[in-house]
């Protein structure tokens, strides 16, 4: 605790003289890297990672029931793991709630989006595909929400569905490429002594009073939003977020 | 009574007969547990919702204590019968905790937790029954019952949803224009700072939109303000 | 006038219980009566304050001393040195706050040990107006209930001997409609009337 307060205190000190540690400006991502197939194993997958941040995301695809109220689409589902592996602060055990939030926040923007088409994943009376994205967070160096993102949509771009047959799912066979209708990612701000970045470390999200993410579909689309943390955000700023949120788009979707 | 998407939104009223920027029926309790230190109970449409402060008090795990301010607790659940449909799951699913989650972060900003190191403060939103807009009506309730138990806070909040039928922008959807509907978004304000303290979006929505809805949403937090103000002072009248 | 949270009631500022400030003046931030220019809370917690005397429960015995609860999310600690007497758990025990640290854990001094009687507790944002001004409204309840009543401003009443019922009749009728006027003259009817009980419900 009192180490976190520490630095903290050296976050505040560089962005109150509008600069930060590792030199970039405040609307500046670290550099972002996205590899697909990285798992061959699963049907989709890719490794994201933003600075030292690193997200592996993996897509399963099975057999389902379809939901009663919907029985004519798919399914998805998306969870997250902090896994201990990613910070000291991570501990093994059920889903905390900060694990909880990032999926259910990657889970709606592609859900709103519609980058995934459900009535697609439709194979027979009671019988639909369902498409699981797991996000396994390894190394947490700050903007988990925006890193999982890319890693999820990344992962679902490459995913390759496998044939159905005879009532079953032959997972050794993935004849056809999963379509996905739209590119969906996602800037994430955080407000610290007052002042709004993007992309904040770790250490900075120490030092953060509130985030805001906003996901988007297209260049003037959102389909998810969320605020966390205390700190309250005026319509004002929230109107320039938005603004800048389309802007950092294409350099997200160019890594996809 | 099944409503469909076509009827949504027939010539400018809504299923239930209202426009756009109209509020359904909201009325507040306060002070209506016994035990617990502050209680409020919302009924607000279909929506009853019951609110009860615990605390401040000795903070479990005690490792967790904050020795600058009190920690805030928010359990927000919804019960087996509160839905018009199938039997709920008792106690908090995924969803329940994130809205947990981000109804703490609303009051951690309004407590002046300062004042109690070392405490935490409980904060339990039962969902008795749910007819859309419950996590809204939850926090409104829930700063109504924290000023009931004498918690400082720098002002009353309100939650209200905004969402899209017919890319027309909606406020307080019901839970056919939250199922059926082109968005929802839940915003919680303080209208003393002009903030906004919660926010989630779902759906698709230009930029436009979502600013129309922050200020329907902000218009109807008055009338909301109004109505918790007065529950409060009820239970303090002369006589 | 009843204030709630947000109020303005200041554009300057001004630090007073139950408001709070920030750079555009000052607000109420619990539920308060105004009452020409005081402002008295309704409800609220109990925080240790140096000088108050405050009636605890002994909870543990620790090697220094005895840890003491005071109706309050914090509690106290009186050291050996300044209670020479042998304290037992549960003993009720009336005590002066003679320091509260930063995060408000109180020492206490001056122990004086209350045996037998019944102890009570009420909102502790009540007490002043059980005292009364010059302790006026608490020696009215003393004579006509013969109750030897003591109170701690942590929201904890003693009483012992005389009519104790009445006594604490009176006392959470108090409570209950400390926000009206003219409750002095209800209190004093309450206490001359025969049955107390089927007055206050």
């Amino acid at each position: 605790m009192i180490i976190d307060e520490i630095k903290e205190a050296v976050s505040k000190d560089f962005i109150s003289k509008n600069t930060r540690q590792d030199g970039r400006n405040f609307l500046q991502y670290r550099d972002i890297t996205v590899t697909k197939n990285i798992i061959p194993n699963a049907e989709g997958s890719a490794l994201a990672q933003i600075g030292d941040t690193k997200v592996y995301a993996g897509v399963k695809i099975d057999l389902a029931t379809p939901y009663a109220d919907k029985p004519d689409e798919g399914i998805i589902v998306v969870n997250s793991e902090l896994s201990p592996i990613a910070h000291f602060k991570f501990e093994s055990g059920p889903p905390t709630e900060e694990s909880i939030e990032l999926a259910r926040v990657v889970d709606r923007g592609l859900r709103s989006s519609g980058a995934v088409d459900f009535k697609k994943l439709f194979l027979e009376e009671e019988k639909v595909l369902s498409v699981y994205v797991d996000l396994a967070v390894v190394d947490h160096s700050g903007d988990l929400i925006d890193c999982s993102y890319l890693a999820a949509m990344a992962a679902l771009k490459s995913t390759m569905v496998p044939k159905y047959e005879d009532g079953k799912l032959l997972h050794d066979e993935r004849p056809n490429k999963l379509e996905i209708l739209n590119d969906v990612v996602c800037t994430s701000f955080e407000k610290i002594s007052g002042k709004l970045l993007i992309d904040a470390t770790d250490d900075e999200e120490l030092a953060s009073s509130g985030r805001v993410s906003f996901a988007s579909c297209d260049d003037s689309h959102f389909c998810a939003g969320q605020k966390s943390g205390s700190a309250g955000f005026t319509v004002k700023e929230m109107d320039s977020m938005m603004d800048l949120a389309l802007e950092q788009r294409k350099l997200l979707v160019s890594k996809l | 009574m099944k409503i469909t998407k076509d009827q949504l939104l027939v010539n400018g009223k809504r299923n239930d007969g209202r426009s756009p920027d109209d509020l359904r029926s909201f009325k507040v309790t306060a002070g209506v547990l016994k035990k617990a230190k502050g209680s409020a109970m919302v009924e607000w449409g279909k929506n009853k919702v019951l609110v009860g402060i615990y605390g401040p008090g000795e903070v479990f795990p005690k490792h967790l204590t904050n020795y600058t301010k009190a920690l805030v607790n928010v359990r927000y659940s919804m019960a087996p019968f509160c839905g018009a449909e199938e039997h709920g799951r008792s106690g908090p699913n995924r969803r329940a905790i994130e809205i947990g989650k981000v109804a703490k972060h609303v009051f951690e900003n309004i407590i002046l937790t300062r004042d109690f190191p070392r405490t935490q403060i409980d904060i339990y939103i039962e969902i008795l029954q749910s007819d859309g807009g419950t996590r809204v009506a939850g926090i409104t309730a829930a700063s109504v019952a924290l000023a009931d138990a004498g918690i400082p806070c720098k002002d009353l909040v309100q939650g209200v949803s905004a969402g899209k039928v017919n890319d027309t922008v909606l406020v307080d959807l019901d839970k056919w224009e939250d199922n059926l509907g082109e968005g929802d978004c839940p915003v919680v304000v303080s209208l003393r700072s002009n903030e906004i303290l919660l926010f989630q979006l779902d759906e698709v929505w230009t930029k436009q939109q979502v600013l129309q809805g922050f200020e329907k949403i902000f218009n109807a937090a008055k009338v909301l303000r109004q109505v918790q103000e007065e529950s409060l002072k009820e239970n303090y009248k002369e006589g | 006038m009843i204030l709630l949270p947000g109020a303005k009631l200041d554009d300057s500022l001004k630090g007073m219980y139950g408001t709070y400030t920030d750079k555009s003046g000052t607000y109420a931030s619990t539920i308060s009566l105004l009452k020409q220019d005081r402002i008295v809370p309704l409800k609220g917690t109990y925080v240790p304050i140096v000088g108050d005397v405050v009636i605890g429960v002994v909870t543990d015995e620790k090697i220094f001393g005895y840890e003491v609860n005071l109706n309050s999310p914090y509690t106290g600690i009186v050291s050996n040195k300044v209670c020479r007497e042998q304290l037992y758990l549960g003993d009720v025990v009336s005590f002066k706050i003679i320091s509260v640290d930063e995060v408000k854990a109180a020492s206490l001094a001056e122990p004086r040990k209350l045996y037998g009687g019944e102890l009570i507790e009420v909102e502790s944002v009540k007490i002043p107006r059980i005292i009364g001004k010059n302790a006026s409204m608490l020696n009215t309840i003393r004579e006509k209930t013969k109750s030897d009543i003591f109170v701690g401003k942590n929201g904890r009443v003693y009483l012992k001997n005389g009519n104790t019922t009445l006594a604490i009749n009176t006392i959470n009728f108090i409570c209950k409609e400390s926000h009206t006027s003219g409750l002095t003259d209800r209190v004093i009817a309450l206490l001359n009337s025969e049955k107390p009980e089927e007055k206050i419900n």
